[in-house]
Order: structure tokens, then C-alpha cells, then sequence
């Protein structure tokens, strides 16, 4: 729709799509109970239960879930779905099945799945047709935004995820709901931290 | 309120007012204080002060998706979604759901709505700022548009009796270009502002850096207080309605005003879409509404209708009253209803790190950044375009972020302070211009009323200038001393992107050329004001709400003055 003039059919497919069940943007995605498990375990790896709590205390999996059901497109789903097979594939290089790793190796998994995330954006940028003259990337609003490489994602939601959390919000950062005044410039110490 | 089986007296006022955001709420006020017997009209929901917040003190955490986007608001706020910023899961509320009361782009026009009491005056960026003397003569003189029908002098009293009452927070700087207001104490510049402020003013001659100026209670009156305002809490969380009526709003400040005077009855849910016209007494008698609930339509009576529906909402209106004296719409001789869409061009800017003062942070998050005035086409600056812009923006540190850690270590490091950091962003004047218009396309919303059709783009002179507002603020930037300065300019948005959207139903001199003349009355039909965006005949480069505003209760003080002579 951005970018597009509606044209009279268009705009009748709007009025009456209200109605439709065609409308609902609400997708079918779901895990199953192993993927579950296998989601929680990857997430606590990015962030462990240290002296602090991790991503497993703070739920992080069960958000990620819903973000990637309700925020994300088909496409985005799938790439997701195919990346988590894919590090159970690297998992059973080292052993077996991600759950069953011992931590040193499902940190490496999870590397491995890092250089394959760097890999494929790199070779999504080729793709892109860079103007010879300017060496900037030319827009080319019909193409479509390749996926994003499942490491990234993952991790991304991960620490979206635990930083958004009760926890996060309240305890992990400085955590000020009224402030009641503005010091525009005050002196702090190296320990201190950033406002949620 | 039932009215049915009543006689007309029951659905009679001595003034009507369509709409209930900045400018409506303020001719709610200024009617009822002068003793009229108001109805006012809202066409969305009713949103109370403080309970209607409803998710003011919620957190990130309280949402499912954790206050991001879904795929489904996606498709349903298809228009609001453009800015990047206003819809959310704790804002959705405030804002049209496009796919139920969508509208036509011959070009794609970014227009962002708010139906329900207070309008888009619950979510508006809350800077305001006075225009200068030359912003009332600059069409005259270059032969732009039409010539203001009224200048500076005769917006100056006003200006200073709504800035009173609204509360604006701001620094006396005492330029030509950027009338100061009267203030409250200015919210304070924090440490890298201070460094950026002296390295722009000592490398520019004619540039300055202030404090933005708010909307803001900082120091509130007697007055204010009575209405149940606080100071600012400095939350930062403004976009969700102000549980302490700390900026203005409608709810806030002009409709707890206008309710005291017990003069006031608001009506929600009930779309104005024709202004009544009498063809005999020369004159408007009421409106004509359609309840966006239940369908059903019902007219309204009164001595003067004030229209304040947005720059849109208010010319779609007058398009619709057509009778035998205006066959081409209220006061639409001139052909000029509709036409000379303006907004302010903005997503142009730069931003850099600070380096240095990593010992010193805030407390407290500010809900406003920092002002730098129009310079371009003022004095002895001279440019290849047009008038001029200014700049919002501002420093700040926030945390350091995960770099590219994983593990325990990334938990050590995310929320520790991160650098400091500043950036500007453009607000470019744009110009009038008759092909920038919208119409009334064949198809019909929900309610059967026409649905609104835009062609309007930017302008080889915004185009030129926006050039300018990327150069220019990199020059500025670098000679501050932040280091990295990178400059962007999005091509992408559309006009409406500023939500400032005016222009509409022209103030002018001559019927010919303009909609309204120089009280806000609209040509022929004298008992109707129209005193929202509409009537703006240039654009400024500064935030127009305050504007709006003078206009608002410079208007309701002459039809009341006309209706005692009974000149209306």
C-alpha cells in the first residue's frame, strides 16, 4: 500500500475487506512443544541466568513466539522455522540435539550460526544494484527486503525480549516512571546505568 | 442526549462548533466565557481527562507484542503506520483506523487522524512558536499565493492572551525571526546542547540555538491550577495522553474552561458533513450530522457555526453545504476550496557523537529537545529558494547497546551508558501552490458522505530546499565540533507527513482569490468562522498550532462583537 495510488477497485477491495476474513492479518505460526524447549534453551544461551535473571526466568521464548506470530510475514516465519532446523543440523555435528549440548557447545552452535547469518547478508547485499557512479544502492521499491538471517533474528528478539520484560524495563536498566523534574546535567558514577 | 420528539429549540444553540481538537476546544472556550450557549461537535468517540489515558502509566511489558507494530495494525492503520512513530500498541487508540474510513491518493498523501474529543491536541508535538512579521508578507511581496489579509500587530495581542492561558515553557531570546512568547522558565539545554549551542552561535553569524519552546506547564498559574494542571513530571510519555494535564490539551485546558461556565454541551459520534444554508436570509442556519454509530442523521441549529474539523475535515465540509447562492460549495467562488495544501517538509537532517562528558548524564527525561531558528532568506542570507526552515532535535546518551556480544558478557554491557550523541532534523516552509488539492472522489464511506481524494506533492522549492536543510545542517554539526556527522534525507514521505496539513480555505482580501476573509469568516456566508489549518494562506516554517490558536480567540471575539450588533 505505501507508496501506491488506490485506484476505485482497490479502494472497493478496502470497503468491503473490513468484513472479510481475508482481511486478518493473524497467522497460523506456532511451535510445537520441542521447538519450544529448543527456542528457550537458544535464548538462555544469549542471555544466561547469571547473578541476574536470564532469558528463561524472564519468559523471553513464550514472547518470541508471539512476536514472530503476530509481527512478522509468512516469509519471515519460514525463515525462522528453516533456521531452527538448520542449528539442530549443526547440533548433531557436535553431538546431538541443541538441548543436549554442554554450554561450550552450544555457544559454538550458535557462532556457527552467526558466520552463516553474516554470509547470507552479505550475500543479499550482492544482490542489491549499486549505481556505478555514486556507489550508493539504487532504490528499488518493487523488491521485496530479503528475510532477515535467522541468528540475527533470534538474537535480536532475544534481547528485545528480555529487555522489554518487567525485569528489564524495572530492574536491568535505571528505572524512573515519574521523575517529577528534569537536571539537565548531573554527575554520575561509571556503575551508573541507562534509563529504561 | 435524546432529543427526539422535541421541537427545534431543543436542538438550538446560539453557536456551534465543529470539531474538538486545539483550535475547536479554544472556540469552545472563548464562545462560553462570553456567555453563548454552545454545542459542540465531535465526530469520534468520547475520550475523558485522565481515565481515557488508558495506557499512560503502562510499560512496555503490560502490551502482548510489547508495544510493537503487528502485521494486522499494518493493514488497519495503513496511513498512520508512515510516520514510524504514532502508531503503536499504547497509541493505536488515538488514532483513525484507516481501513474502516480510508481515503483516495492520486498522490500519496501521509494523513494522520484523530477522531475522538481532543483530536489530534492529544498527541500533538506540543512546540509552539509565534510567526514572525514576515511571514504575513512574504506572499505579498514575492508575489506567492495571496497577501495575508491581517500581519504580525494584529495577531500579537492575541498570540500573548493564548499563551497565558495555554502555558508555554521557553527562553527570551529577543529575535526578529522567532517572536518570543510570554513564558514560563524555559526547560534547560543539557551539557553537550550547551557545547553545541556555543560552537553554532560562535561560528554563525545569525544562527542561534534555543531550548524548544512547549506547551508545557513548567511554573503553572493560579488559573491553571484552578483547572486541575500540573507541572510537567518529565516522563516523556506525552503521546499517551498527560494523566496531569501538564501540557495543553482539550481535555486539559480549554474544555474544563469552557465547562465551568455550564454554557457547554459536547455531542460525540455525530459527523458534520454540510453547513445548512438559507438562501433567503443569506445566511447559515445549522448543520447536518450522521451518527457514525447508528447512521442515523439529525440537523442542529444555531446564530454562528465555527469550523474546526482539521485543514481537511473543515474545507470537506464546506464542499458538501452547496445551495442555490453557493452551487460550488460554501464560499467557493474562488475555486479555491481544497486547494493550496500545505504542510512542513521535514525527515532532513544530520546527527553526531560527542565525545567527551562521559561523566555526565540527566535526570529526568525531557519531553522537548532544542530550536534552531530560520536563517536561510533572512538578513543578508540569500539562497536559490524560497523562505526557510528551522530545526528541532537535541542531545542525548542512551545505553550502550550489544555490539555484536552474546552471553554474559552482552548482559554486562547493554544497559551501561553509551555515548552522547546530537542531531537535527529540518521543518521546511512550503509554499502555496493551487495544483496541491484535495477532492471529493464518486465513492462513499460507511456513512455514504464522499471520500477524500489528494493530489498534492512537494514543489521544486522544497525540493531545493531540502538540498539546503541537509548541507547546512551537516556545516553546523561539524563546526559544533561531534564528530561523524551523517547527514540523511527521506524522499519517500509524502505531504501530511509534518501533520501539519493547512491551507485549504484561504484567508484572503477578495472573494475571487480566497475563501475567508480577514476574521475567518467564510465569503457570503458570514456566520460561519473557519479558524483550523484551513485558513492558513502560507505555512511559516515554525509549528502552527499557536497560530492556530490567535486565530481561534481573535475570531470568536469578533462573531461575538458581530452577533451583539447583530451584524451576523
Amino acid at each position: 500500500m505505501v507508496g501506491g495510488a488506490i485506484t476505485a477497485p482497490s479502494l472497493a477491495a478496502i470497503l468491503n475487506s473490513c468484513k472479510s476474513p481475508s482481511d486478518s492479518a493473524a497467522s497460523a505460526f506456532s511451535l510445537d512443544t520441542d521447538q519450544r524447549s529448543l527456542l528457550a534453551e537458544i535464548a538462555e544461551v544469549i542471555i544466561p541466568k547469571t547473578d541476574t535473571p536470564g532469558a528463561k526466568d524472564t519468559g523471553v521464548a513464550e514472547v518470541i513466539e508471539i512476536l514472530l506470530k503476530d509481527c512478522y510475514n509468512e516469509d519471515q516465519q519460514k525463515h525462522f522455522m528453516a533456521g531452527l532446523k538448520d542449528l539442530e543440523e549443526e547440533s548433531k555435528k557436535l553431538g546431538g540435539s541443541f538441548v543436549s549440548l554442554d554450554d561450550a557447545n552450544k555457544m559454538a552452535v550458535l557462532l556457527t550460526m552467526r558466520d552463516k547469518a553474516r554470509a547470507e547478508r552479505e550475500e543479499a547485499d550482492k544482490v542489491k544494484i549499486v549505481d556505478a557512479e555514486t556507489g550508493k544502492v539504487k532504490e528499488d521499491h518493487t523488491k521485496k527486503d530479503p528475510p532477515i538471517p535467522f541468528y540475527t533474528l533470534v538474537r535480536d528478539l532475544t534481547i528485545f525480549g528480555y529487555y522489554s520484560s518487567e525485569y528489564g524495563v524495572t530492574k536491568a536498566f535505571d528505572y524512573s516512571p515519574v521523575p517529577g523534574k528534569f537536571d539537565p546535567c548531573i554527575k554520575v558514577s561509571p556503575d551508573q546505568r541507562a534509563y529504561s | 442526549m435524546n432529543i427526539q420528539g422535541k421541537g427545534k429549540e431543543s436542538v438550538t444553540y446560539d453557536a456551534i462548533v465543529v470539531g474538538s481538537g486545539v483550535s475547536g476546544g479554544w472556540a469552545a472556550k472563548e464562545l462560553t466565557e462570553k456567555g453563548l450557549k454552545v454545542l459542540m461537535i465531535e465526530r469520534g468517540r468520547e475520550l475523558k481527562h485522565i481515565e481515557g489515558y488508558d495506557t499512560a502509566m503502562k510499560e512496555s511489558f503490560d502490551f502482548p507484542h510489547r508495544n510493537r507494530l503487528t502485521e494486522q495494525m499494518k493493514k488497519d492503520y495503513w496511513a498512520g503506520i508512515r510516520t514510524g512513530y504514532t502508531i503503536n500498541e499504547s497509541t493505536q487508540n488515538l488514532f483513525v483506523k484507516d481501513i474502516d474510513d480510508p481515503y483516495e491518493e492520486t498522490q500519496r498523501f501521509d494523513w494522520m487522524r484523530a477522531y475522538h474529543t481532543g483530536g489530534k491536541s492529544l498527541h500533538w508535538g506540543r512546540q509552539v512558536y509565534r510567526w514572525n512579521e514576515r511571514d504575513f508578507t512574504a506572499n505579498g511581496e514575492e508575489g506567492v499565493g495571496i497577501d495575508w489579509p491581517i500581519r504580525y500587530k494584529d495577531l500579537a495581542p492575541w498570540y500573548s492572551y493564548v499563551e497565558k492561558f495555554a502555558g508555554v515553557s521557553g527562553e527570551k531570546r529577543g529575535l526578529d525571526v522567532l517572536p518570543d512568547s510570554d513564558f514560563q522558565p524555559a526547560m534547560e539545554l543539557n551539557c553537550v546542547e550547551r557545547e553545541v549551542r556555543k560552537g553554532i552561535e560562535s561560528n554563525f553569524k545569525g544562527r542561534y540555538l534555543t531550548i524548544g519552546r512547549v506547551a508545557h506547564l513548567t511554573h503553572p498559574t493560579e488559573e491553571q491550577l484552578a483547572l486541575g494542571r500540573t507541572a510537567c513530571q518529565y516522563r516523556n510519555k506525552c503521546i499517551k495522553g498527560c494523566p496531569y494535564g501538564a501540557y495543553f490539551s482539550t481535555q486539559a485546558s480549554t474544555l474544563p474552561a469552557a465547562e465551568r461556565t455550564n454554557n457547554l454541551t459536547l455531542i460525540n459520534d455525530k459527523i458534520v458533513y454540510e453547513v445548512i444554508f438559507d438562501d433567503e436570509k443569506k445566511k447559515a442556519i445549522g448543520v447536518r450530522t450522521v451518527d457514525q454509530n447508528t447512521k442515523k442523521t439529525e440537523e442542529f441549529y444555531s446564530k454562528v457555526i465555527f469550523l474546526n474539523a482539521g485543514a481537511i475535515g473543515s474545507a470537506w465540509i464546506l464542499m458538501q453545504s452547496k445551495s442555490k447562492t453557493h452551487p460550488n460549495g460554501l464560499g467557493n467562488a474562488s475555486d479555491q476550496l481544497g486547494r493550496n495544501i500545505m504542510d512542513h517538509h521535514l525527515g532532513v537532517g544530520a546527527s553526531g557523537a560527542w565525545e567527551g562528558f562521559e561523566d555526565m548524564y540527566f535526570f529526568g527525561k525531557r519531553p522537548n529537545g532544542i530550536y534552531i531558528p530560520r536563517f536561510a532568506n533572512w538578513g543578508s542570507d540569500k539562497r536559490d529558494f524560497l523562505r526557510g526552515f528551522g530545526y528541532q532535535g537535541g542531545g542525548s546518551r542512551g545505553n550502550k547497546g550489544a555490539g555484536d556480544l552474546i552471553g554474559a558478557e552482552l548482559k554486562a554491557t547493554y544497559t551501561q551508558l553509551g555515548g552522547w550523541s546530537f542531531g537535527i532534523g529540518g521543518f521546511g516552509e512550503t509554499l502555496p501552490d493551487q495544483r496541491n488539492r484535495f477532492t471529493l472522489s464518486q465513492n462513499k464511506d460507511q456513512w455514504g458522505l464522499p471520500i477524500i481524494n489528494f493530489d498534492a506533492a512537494w514543489r521544486e522549492n522544497e525540493w531545493k530546499m531540502r538540498e539546503a536543510m541537509e548541507s547546512e545542517a551537516a556545516a553546523m554539526l561539524e563546526a559544533a565540533g561531534l564528530k561523524n556527522v551523517r547527514t540523511y534525507h527521506d524522499k519517500e514521505k509524502a505531504p501530511g507527513i509534518g501533520i501539519h496539513e493547512m491551507g485549504t480555505a484561504r484567508m484572503g482580501r477578495d472573494p475571487k482569490t480566497s475563501v475567508l476573509n480577514a476574521n475567518n469568516q467564510v465569503w457570503g456566508a458570514e456566520n460561519v468562522y473557519v479558524t483550523d489549518g484551513a485558513c492558513m494562506a502560507s505555512s511559516s516554517c515554525v509549528n502552527p498550532s499557536l497560530t492556530y490558536m490567535a486565530l481561534t480567540a481573535r475570531a470568536a471575539d469578533h462573531a461575538v462583537n458581530e452577533l451583539k450588533k447583530q451584524n451576523i
